[in-house]
């Protein structure tokens, strides 16, 4: 968290461009001619209102559904996603909101679902060693690989959905408000973690609502809001700008308070003259 | 990494135990508490239905000596293979969540396939046997196609398969009803008197033990290697020697009387085919996963279709082959064939034997224990002369107590973070 200079300019080439994307479910418009562009080396962080579409995007960007409207270019071919597992043969990991993880399966088996080594023969050993490399990676805080997921705590699955999406090696990652549920440590081990894969080259697109979380590891800011795109920012813009682009409102109580601060401070300045 | 307290704690501790809330359960002691602890917490395996079968047996030795004898005992045992094959079929329908009322017409569609196609057509009878296996797997991928394609609930798709298939069977055997498969020939056989050599019975019965022990020093010695824990070596001889005993007290007894039946060798050696691959191979993993979060696994990028595909398809197969096993055990392809309780009775075996009906899951092996529960009851009340109606009476209770045992299981898994 040095250079910020550099940060403002994403070097690398563009692993990510959507054109013009629209979702609508029947009569709700959730997405409206998004655009969006992810280079290499850089962290996105999505951010808006609860509704304001920021998992619909991910979720098709995750093939999860489709586009209604709208071009997918990856690492410059324009790509359809049918389903989950073509983006995932494609080099996009994700980390859903709800975690999709399988209650009934252990650790191990999670994270490797679909990805088995060895699938006439299972190769539980080397699989449960890599999780264990993946999951102290995080910090993770977890008994035991070998305990079913309901058995977890929210956080303890939220860092079993992390692990899984590096397992791969992926070209870009999805983190859907991937701290939502975490401790401080691990908090920090996850926006260490994003930092880390940033400067292997990946592309990162972080959703999150903690706007120091966002501001700690976002090279720009997108902003949603109702299913449109509502404004790009740097780290370096003022909350009440960030705020404003999100709620769509000048006036509400962050930026009152906001204002009633730099006037007492102005207040507190003036009477020191 | 960051510095905390565990990089200064011992260098040597492994992988897994590097969390100190976990309780370390080392050697024999420990494998039995860890067991004892497994089914407080609702995760009961098979002890319910070995729980019912060990009473269910001390009743009927009670009652009628004869029960206990190795001659009905090896009876019974010819008489589990036949559904007990389509119960197998059952449990993997069940794993991914989903169910097949249509086994029964199945089975007895594809013994008047082999009836029809060997006796009435003159075809050689593996072809005819290939035949039937071959439509009940047409049927099944149909299941497959209604539910993927159209999204029918399995439970509809089937009840019309039961009614459309029965008529199928019907029409084949129209004009002659029933067909008699001639006595002396090797189909008939197999399913009548066909048993292992008393020897060969004897080595077959030490393989499970000699495979538990190898794959378990194997697992012992990787997982050394990989600085994990494992299990110990006498917790492993532990339980080959004992499965070896059991199996070769059974085969002895049984020996004095006829012998292990090749048709009851088939049914296990399918049993554990099918536990290998739903425990050990990739697909078993994701017809698991699939049964227990279905949108979870597709968002895994697994095919979830074709899991669902390959459940239908392989239920139909077994149903079929099962079918064609009890045509050989009555020596004839009837229009009775398949109804009545055979339906009922496979897949009943499957929950009492422990697969869930919830999805996601069972095991291999709860049809072979299901379905020894079930003919032991028919047959204990067939021994004490007891009409059918009491059979069917007690079969249905003993189905009510499995499923409350496998919801309250559950509820109990869900509070103790198992589910
Ligand atoms: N499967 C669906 N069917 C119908 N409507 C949907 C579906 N998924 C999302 N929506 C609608 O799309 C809109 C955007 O939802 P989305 O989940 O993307 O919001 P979000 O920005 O992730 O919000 P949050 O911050 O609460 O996670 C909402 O109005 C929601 O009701
Ligand atoms: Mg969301």
């Amino acid at each position: 968290m040095t250079e910020t200079v550099d940060r403002k300019t994403p070097a690398g080439e563009m692993v990510l461009s959507l054109r013009g994307i629209s979702k609508s479910f029947g009569a709700v418009s959730a997405l409206t001619d998004i655009d969006l562009d992810v280079h290499a080396g850089e962290v996105v962080a999505l951010v808006g209102d609860n509704g304001a579409g920021k998992s619909t995007l991910v979720k098709t960007l995750a093939g999860v559904h489709q586009p209604t409207a709208g071009t997918i270019t990856f690492r410059g071919q324009p790509v359809t996603m049918t389903d989950p597992s073509a983006a995932l043969n494609l080099g996009i990991a994700t980390v859903f909101q709800d975690l999709a993880l399988c209650e009934n399966l252990d650790v191990v088996a999670n994270i490797f679902l679909g990805r088995e080594l060895k699938p006439m023969q299972l190769d539980e050993t080397a699989m449960e060693v890599r999780s264990w490399t993946l999951l102290n990676e995080l910090s993770a805080r977890i008994p035991s690989v070998r305990i079913p997921i309901a058995s977890l705590s929210g956080g303890q699955r939220q860092t079993v959905a992390i692990a899984r999406s590096l397992l791969l090696e992926p070209k870009l990652i999805l983190l859907d408000e991937p701290t939502a549920a975490l401790g401080v440590a691990q908090t920090a081990e996850v926006l260490n973690l994003i930092e880390r894969v940033r400067d292997r080259g990946l592309g990162v697109i972080m959703i999150s609502h903690n706007m120091e979380d966002v501001r700690a590891v976002a090279d720009r800011i997108v902003v949603l809001r109702l299913g449109r795109n509502n404004g790009v920012f740097y780290p370096d813009a003022t909350n009440q700008e960030l705020v404003g682009a999100i709620t769509g409102a000048v006036d509400n109580s962050v930026t009152r308070r906001e204002e009633r601060r730099h006037a007492e401070q102005q207040l507190s300045e003036g009477g020191q003259l | 990494m960051t510095g905390n307290v565990n990089d200064n704690a011992l260098p040597a501790v492994m992988l897994d135990r590097s969390d100190e809330r976990l309780k370390h359960e080392a050697g024999i002691g420990g494998a039995v508490r860890g067991f004892i602890d497994r089914v407080r917490s609702g995760d009961l395996g098979s002890l319910p239905v070995v729980v019912g079968l060990v009473l269910i047996w001390t009743v009927f030795a009670s009652l009628n000596p004869i029960f206990l004898s190795s001659n009905n005992l090896v009876n019974l045992l010819f008489d589990c293979s036949t559904v007990g094959v389509i119960a197998l079929g059952i449990v993997c329908v069940l794993m991914v969540g989903e169910i097949d009322l249509s086994v029964g017409s199945i089975s007895g569609f594809a013994s008047a396939i082999v009836g029809t196609l060997w006796v009435n057509q003159g075809w050689p009878v593996a072809l005819a046997i290939l035949a039937a296996v071959a439509v009940g797997g047409l049927i099944g991928s149909l299941y497959a196609l209604l539910y993927n394609r159209l999204g029918m609930p399995s439970f509809v798709a089937t009840l019309s398969g039961l009614l459309a298939v029965l008529g199928m069977q019907l029409y084949i055997l129209g004009s002659t009803g029933s067909i008699n498969l001639p006595y002396g020939s090797a189909m008939v056989n197999f399913g009548q008197m066909l048993v292992m050599p008393r020897l060969l019975a004897h080595v077959l019965a030490v393989v499970p033990g000699v495979v538990m022990l190898a794959t378990g020093i194997r697992t012992i010695s990787r997982r050394r290697e990989a600085n994990l824990s494992a299990p110990s070596l006498g917790s492993i001889v532990l339980r080959a020697v004992a499965t070896t005993l059991v199996l070769e007290i059974i085969v002895l007894y049984l020996n004095q009387d006829r012998g292990i039946p090749w048709m009851f060798g088939l049914f296990v050696g399918l049993v554990m085919l099918m536990n290998y691959a739903l425990t050990r191979t990739q697909w078993g993993r994701s017809m698991t996963a699939v049964g227990g979060n279905r949108e979870a696994a597709r968002r895994a990028g697994i095919n979830v279709r074709r899991i669902y595909a390959s459940a239908f398809v392989l239920c139909s197969m077994l149903a079929a082959l099962g079918g064609v096993l009890s045509a050989s055990r009555l020596a004839s392809a009837s229009q009775q064939a398949g109804t009545g309780d055979v339906n009922l009775n496979a897949i009943a075996a499957a929950v009492i034997g422990g697969t869930s009906l919830f999805g996601g899951r069972g095991n291999a092996y709860s049809a072979l224990l299901g379905i020894i529960v079930i003919q032991s009851i028919a047959n204990g009340l067939t021994l004490l002369d007891l009409s059918s109606s009491l059979r069917y009476m007690i079969t249905g209770g003993v189905l009510a107590i499995a499923v409350i045992v496998d919801s309250l299981a559950r509820r109990s898994r869900v509070s103790h973070g198992r589910a």
